[in-house]
């Protein structure tokens, strides 16, 4: 099963602070020590507030991808339980951010390319995992009130179990009940 | 027709915890895809159930959708992909499924799984060449005749379809007999 950053609404104060981590951990550079017009914020992430919740939205990394079904350049791809796209091949269709039902996608400038006519190249933008990076999702890391949850293969079971226990135990009274009748 | 949606539940004092109703739900499902009826010998693909027997220490039952009647699952899939039928049961559409996960979480029951899909006895497979993975979950034998399946086959009879209302006017009716019999 492929892996994913479930967020806990309850416990999100929309601090963004996620998405600073994101933008940290993928953009490689000391982004607090630098001009901040001098490079691009492009989080992989989305804090999305309403009037109700306050909670950031990312990639599921579904089992069955519509974006990477509807790349046209095979430029997405899963790497290590991962739904990754490759930037360097996208080629800014949209056709990925048409198709995934969260929004997830977005189109971002790629810092340091250009295209022919010298404007800057837009590519394709989603969480992927921190993968690579060696330490798991930066977002869940930083999190200051821990509403952010890695959910794995091993998690996910774990999960479920517990559910199925706690329901096969309430389910015993429900037959209790009909014998007493 | 039903006022609710009907379901499955298992009475977990005659549940054996022996598989056969996960077994007869993976082959009756099997049917209709994959064209077996059997499981010993003519199956190659893993065998992939719409119910979960759950073992706990003191006793096993098996665990499946309740067809909620404002489904959590239903209610998170953001690809329309659960639906509702006429007859008030709650379906998961395994065709527009992206497997996401999202049931998965949202139901508190723990009913859902992510199972790898075959169809004509081999796996389904995406662009990638990956395997199709999809929600699977009770879809209360739905167009298969004779009704639900798992009921069909548990040796010690555990398994019934529950019919809320139904249930219900019977309570109701045993509770005025008694309120007959109690009266002052």
């Amino acid at each position: 099963m492929r892996h994913f950053v479930k967020g806990n609404p309850d416990l999100c104060i929309g601090c963004r602070t996620c998405m600073i981590a994101c933008v940290v951990a993928h953009e490689g550079r000391r982004i607090f020590e630098i001009d901040p017009d001098g490079y691009d914020f492009n989080p992989k992430l989305h804090m999305v507030k309403t009037a109700k919740i306050s909670i950031p939205v990312q990639c599921k990394h579904c089992e069955n991808p519509a974006c990477l079904a509807v790349c046209p350049v095979n430029c997405i791809k899963v790497i290590d339980d991962a739904v990754v796209i490759d930037q360097t091949q996208c080629i800014g269709c949209k056709s990925c951010v048409e198709a995934c039902p969260f929004g997830a996608i977005d189109m971002i400038a790629q810092v340091g390319t250009s295209q022919a006519d010298g404007s800057k190249r837009v590519v394709a933008n989603k969480c992927d995992l921190c993968v690579g990076t060696g330490d798991g999702p930066s977002c869940v890391r930083v999190c200051p009130t821990q509403a952010l949850t890695l959910v794995d293969e091993d998690k996910m079971k774990e999960v479920v179990n517990e559910k199925r226990v706690e329901s096969a135990k309430a389910s015993t009274y429900i037959f209790e009940a009909k014998e007493e009748q | 027709m039903s006022k609710y949606s009907r379901y499955v539940v298992a009475d977990s004092s005659k549940c054996t915890g022996c598989k056969a109703c996960e077994l007869a739900c993976f082959a009756e499902h099997n049917k209709k895809s994959n064209g077996v009826g059997f499981t010993v010998g003519t199956v190659e693909v893993p065998v992939t159930p719409k119910l979960y027997l759950t073992k706990l220490e003191a006793y096993c039952m098996p665990i499946q959708c309740k067809h909620c009647e404002d489904a959590p699952c239903l209610n998170a899939c953001q690809k329309h992909a659960i639906y509702r039928t006429e007859d008030k049961q709650v379906i998961v559409d395994e065709n527009k499924c992206i497997g996401c996960k999202d049931c998965v979480m949202a139901c508190p029951f723990g009913a859902i799984a992510i199972l790898p899909k075959s169809e004509k006895g081999t796996f389904k497979l995406q662009k990638d060449k990956e395997v199709v993975k999809v929600a699977s979950k009770c879809d209360l034998c739905e167009g298969i005749e004779g009704g639900p399946a798992c009921v069909r086959v548990c040796p010690n009879e555990a398994l019934q379809i529950i019919d809320a209302d139904c249930e219900t006017l019977a309570k109701n009716i045993r509770a005025a007999e008694g309120l007959y019999a109690s009266r002052f």
